[in-house]
């Protein structure tokens, strides 16, 4: 069961950002450098808060001076990889339309790179994972990759659980051609990774099985109305009063 | 914490009174340059304020005498804090005039009944607050109204909020969600009109250069945090969960959160956040705001409709763009059989027509999650959705070609999104290039951000219809009928068995974000190597829901009947001449007819 709570208030959440996350402290502008330095500790420490990087997106969107295309991308990186919840998405909400960068110095990497973001993001959703990797390995994402993937710490292994996720709800086993190509993992590395989930490869036939989960176990049922008694409360009520 | 809200809002106080000062040291500054001139000008100005004077009184003479009579009884009532009078006032009075002699005008300024109210300054806020109130509503207000309204509310909370204590003041609670509720669509309102640059006049670009803090989206959650921190809501709220007594509940809140006109100001400013906050498009956020508030119709802030429909439909709105779709149709669904329970006692709500609207805005909404996350709900309620989008509805139901009637829905039924932030009028040049190149409007972007959501799914319905028909089947063969290629195929599956799960309040989690992820769909499959397997749970027939809503009614037809008095036959005229003419004895007659009733009541019992 995957919870809704540990998404809103994960473990690693500390008091100091909990207190900004869930307090007005959150719309004080001299407070970005903190939950800042905390989005860099998540790339770092693969942690991730969803609520906390909100948060910061909600500090740029009133103060447009704080805006810094760098955090805002590794937000976005981040977020990516949070599917099936919706981090992305509501991300992107919080970007309010700017006019072009204002200094010419320094240009503003977002608007290069959004589209390429948001591509991998809609493939991943749809679950095109081997064009996924395709797109993420193209010429298209290489500033991607050379400039921010590389610095967030078990990025692609995220992607590989988001794929994980996906997997273990629809499969009850897959060939091993298959899995490879949604992990991007050739065979040797595959094993490894296979072996580290704890799922079983038939050597012979090169399928591996699942173990069961709740998605993945399907059963035919026949669900039969049940009656609450406070349903009928006001037939009863009735009786007594009539 | 608390200190810090409160300097929050106090700093943006200190900024409004600095601003005053630094007026008057400017006008002082002014007239000692010009001492030489003194005399003449005072002259002048004594002049003008006589014929100020004069042409106010004019004014007030011209005012109905109807109007004037309305204005000091309103004034009496507020002053004697009597609730019952204000309400009628203010919920019948006030409209019946606007209909007879303010349809398409506005209401006497306020410094012209001044007089009529021994210049109350209380009352002059309050009396503004309907005077802007109706120019929104009734005319197009100009850039003079958006500006004055602003500092009127803001007279109105610096008076709730700084003065000594609470208030002496009271206000029934329907005018309280309108205060609230009006400030947030007066900034709402405000900030779709900023954001049109081209049709601006050249003082209205002037004036909107320098309009530093009126209507930011800073000052408007300073006064709804204010409210909510000073009436100490959430803490209020939160013991009411806790089931703590009346006693400890009045320790908690303190000298302002047991008044009646805190408390519910600090109530609404709860539901005002969560709409500034969705406006705004932060759709965690405004869920989170509502922690402490749990959704049920027995919670005694339930008792203003406006206020339950607002929540409801921002909730379930949240939800939507959470992709909690099971989330929102049950909101949805609660909040729409309510406004069907409540419809009789409506119609004379002066906010029947904007109740109505807003719940066939979430029949829209509803139409949109039940395309998207098909079950099997309140059948009340699908047939009257069916019965206003049916069309849209089938054609959403099919994936890829219904993203038009997404669309139209969305844009029909979703909030009046805003941008936080002005366009660049202090700068003629960026503002220059903002004209030439718009940025896209705010419903747009959600819009775009939604029908991605949509068409990832959009293979879906019909994979479904597909699978429907076997119990197993091999991805090849579904692959050859669908046309599709065998692997594109298998990764739509996985989208499809991530579109019937979804994140739900299953357990009455606390806090509306919690929530634990469900299957939504009665159809299920899982992938063994390349055979796909189906599993269909099916729903038997719900009888009962049936029976208990059509006994109630069969009670509510009973006690409806036996109620009525017996039907009288038809009098002549010279009797109905009698009958007024003998007035008192008339008693006899009504008591004799109730014991017939009785009578005639019990017969039916027995029989």
């Amino acid at each position: 069961m995957v919870s809704a709570s540990t998404w809103a208030t994960p473990s690693t959440r500390t008091e100091l950002i909990e207190n900004l996350v869930s307090g007005v402290d959150r719309y004080n502008p001299s407070n970005v450098g903190i939950l800042e330095d905390y989005l860099y500790h998540q790339i770092r420490s693969e942690e991730y808060d969803c609520l906390a990087n909100l948060a910061i997106l909600k500090l740029y969107q009133f103060n447009p001076d704080l805006y810094n295309p760098d955090v805002v991308i590794n937000i976005l990186i981040k977020a990516l990889t949070s599917l099936p919840f919706p981090d992305f998405n509501l991300c992107i909400s919080l970007l309010d339309e700017r006019s072009a960068s204002t200094n010419p110095d320094e240009p503003d990497p977002l608007p290069l790179l959004l589209p390429v973001l948001t591509s991998l993001h809609n493939l991943l959703q749809q679950c095109r994972f081997p064009a996924f990797w395709t797109l993420y390995r193209s010429e298209k994402a290489e500033s991607l990759r050379d400039n921010y993937t590389v610095e967030c710490v078990g990025f692609e292994d995220s992607v590989r659980e988001v794929v994980i996720r996906g997997v273990k709800a629809a499969f009850k086993s897959i060939r091993m051609e298959r899995l490879g190509n949604y992990l991007n993992l050739s065979d040797e590395d595959l094993n490894g990774y296979v072996a580290k989930l704890g799922w079983s490869i038939e050597a012979s036939t090169g399928v591996v099985s699942i173990p069961p989960n709740p998605d993945n176990q399907i059963e035919s049922t026949v669900v039969q109305e049940q009656i609450e008694l406070p349903q009928l409360v006001k037939v009863i009520t009735h009786t007594q009063s009539a | 914490m608390a200190q810090q809200r409160k300097a929050l809002w106090e700093a943006d106080l200190d900024e409004e009174l600095h601003d005053v000062d630094l007026n008057i040291a400017i006008g002082n500054y002014g007239q000692n340059g010009l001492y030489d001139d003194a005399q003449p000008r005072i002259d002048e100005s004594t002049l003008l304020a006589v014929q100020h004077q004069v042409a106010q009184q004019a004014a007030l003479a011209q005012i109905p005498d109807a109007v004037k009579r309305f204005i000091v009884h309103f004034h009496q009532a507020v002053l004697d804090n009597n609730l019952s009078e204000i309400t009628v006032a203010y919920e019948s009075g006030w409209n019946r005039l606007t209909e007879k002699f303010y349809a398409k005008t506005e209401w006497p300024e306020a410094e012209i009944i001044a007089p009529l109210v021994n210049d109350d300054q209380i009352f002059l806020i309050l009396y503004r607050e309907l005077y802007y109130r109706h120019v929104y509503s009734r005319i197009q207000p100009d850039i003079d109204d958006r500006f004055h309204s602003y500092e009127n509310s803001c007279e109105l909370f610096n008076y709730l909020l700084n003065s000594d204590g609470p208030v002496p003041l009271e206000l029934p609670e329907q005018w309280l969600w309108d205060i609230i509720d009006e400030f947030i669509y007066q900034f709402q309102s405000f900030c779709v009109w900023r954001s049109k640059v081209k049709p601006k006049t050249d003082e209205e670009l002037m004036l909107l250069a320098d309009a530093g803090q009126a209507w930011s989206s800073y000052s408007v959650l300073n006064v709804l945090y204010s409210l909510i921190q000073k009436s100490k809501i959430n803490e209020h709220l939160t013991a009411l969960q806790e089931g703590k007594s009346a006693d400890e509940i009045v320790e908690i809140v303190g000298e302002y959160g047991t008044k009646p006109l805190y408390r519910m100001l600090g109530y609404f400013s709860l539901i005002g956040l969560l709409r500034v906050h969705s406006l705004l498009g932060d759709f965690t956020l405004a869920l989170k705001v509502m922690e402490s508030v749990e959704l049920n119709q027995k919670s005694p802030f339930t008792r203003v409709t406006a206020c339950h429909v607002t929540t409801y439909y921002y909730v379930g709105f949240c939800y939507i763009m959470l992709r909690r779709y099971p989330d929102a149709i049950r909101t949805f669904v609660s909040i729409l059989n309510f406004i069907l329970r409540m419809r009789q006692y409506h119609t004379r709500s002066y906010q029947y027509d904007q109740i109505n609207k807003t719940a066939d805005r979430m029949y829209a909404l509803f139409a949109v999650c039940n395309a998207l996350s098909p079950s099997r709900v309140d059948d009340n309620i699908s047939n009257t959705m069916k019965e206003k989008y049916g069309e849209q509805f089938t054609k959403m139901s099919r994936g890829e070609e219904g993203i038009p009637a997404f669309e139209e829905l969305f844009l029909y039924a979703c909030p009046k999104f805003i941008s936080a932030n002005p366009p660049p009028y202090e700068d003629a040049e960026l503002l220059q290039a903002h004209i030439e190149e718009s940025p896209v409007e705010p419903a747009q972007r959600h819009l775009s951000l939604f029908l991605s959501d949509v068409r990832a799914q959009a293979p879906v319905p019909t994979l479904r219809s597909f699978l429907k028909l076997y119990t197993s089947l091999d991805a090849k063969k579904l692959s050859n009928f669908l046309d599709a290629d065998e692997e594109e195929m298998v990764q739509q599956l996985m989208v499809m068995k991530q579109a019937s799960r979804s994140i739900s309040r299953v357990e009455n989690e606390k806090g509306l974000l919690g929530g634990q992820m469900i299957s939504t769909s009665d159809l299920d499959f899982v992938i063994d190597e390349n055979m796909v397997h189906i599993a269909e749970s099916t729903v038997g027939r719900r009888y009962a829901g049936w029976f208990i809503r059509n006994t109630e009614h069969a009670q509510r037809v009973y006690d409806t009947v036996h109620n009525s008095p017996l039907p009288i036959p038809p009098k002549s005229a010279s009797q109905v001449k009698a009958d007024a003419a003998a007035a008192p004895p008339s008693a006899a007659p009504v008591s004799q007819r109730t014991g017939q009733r009785v009578a005639w009541g019990g017969n039916v019992k027995a029989a």
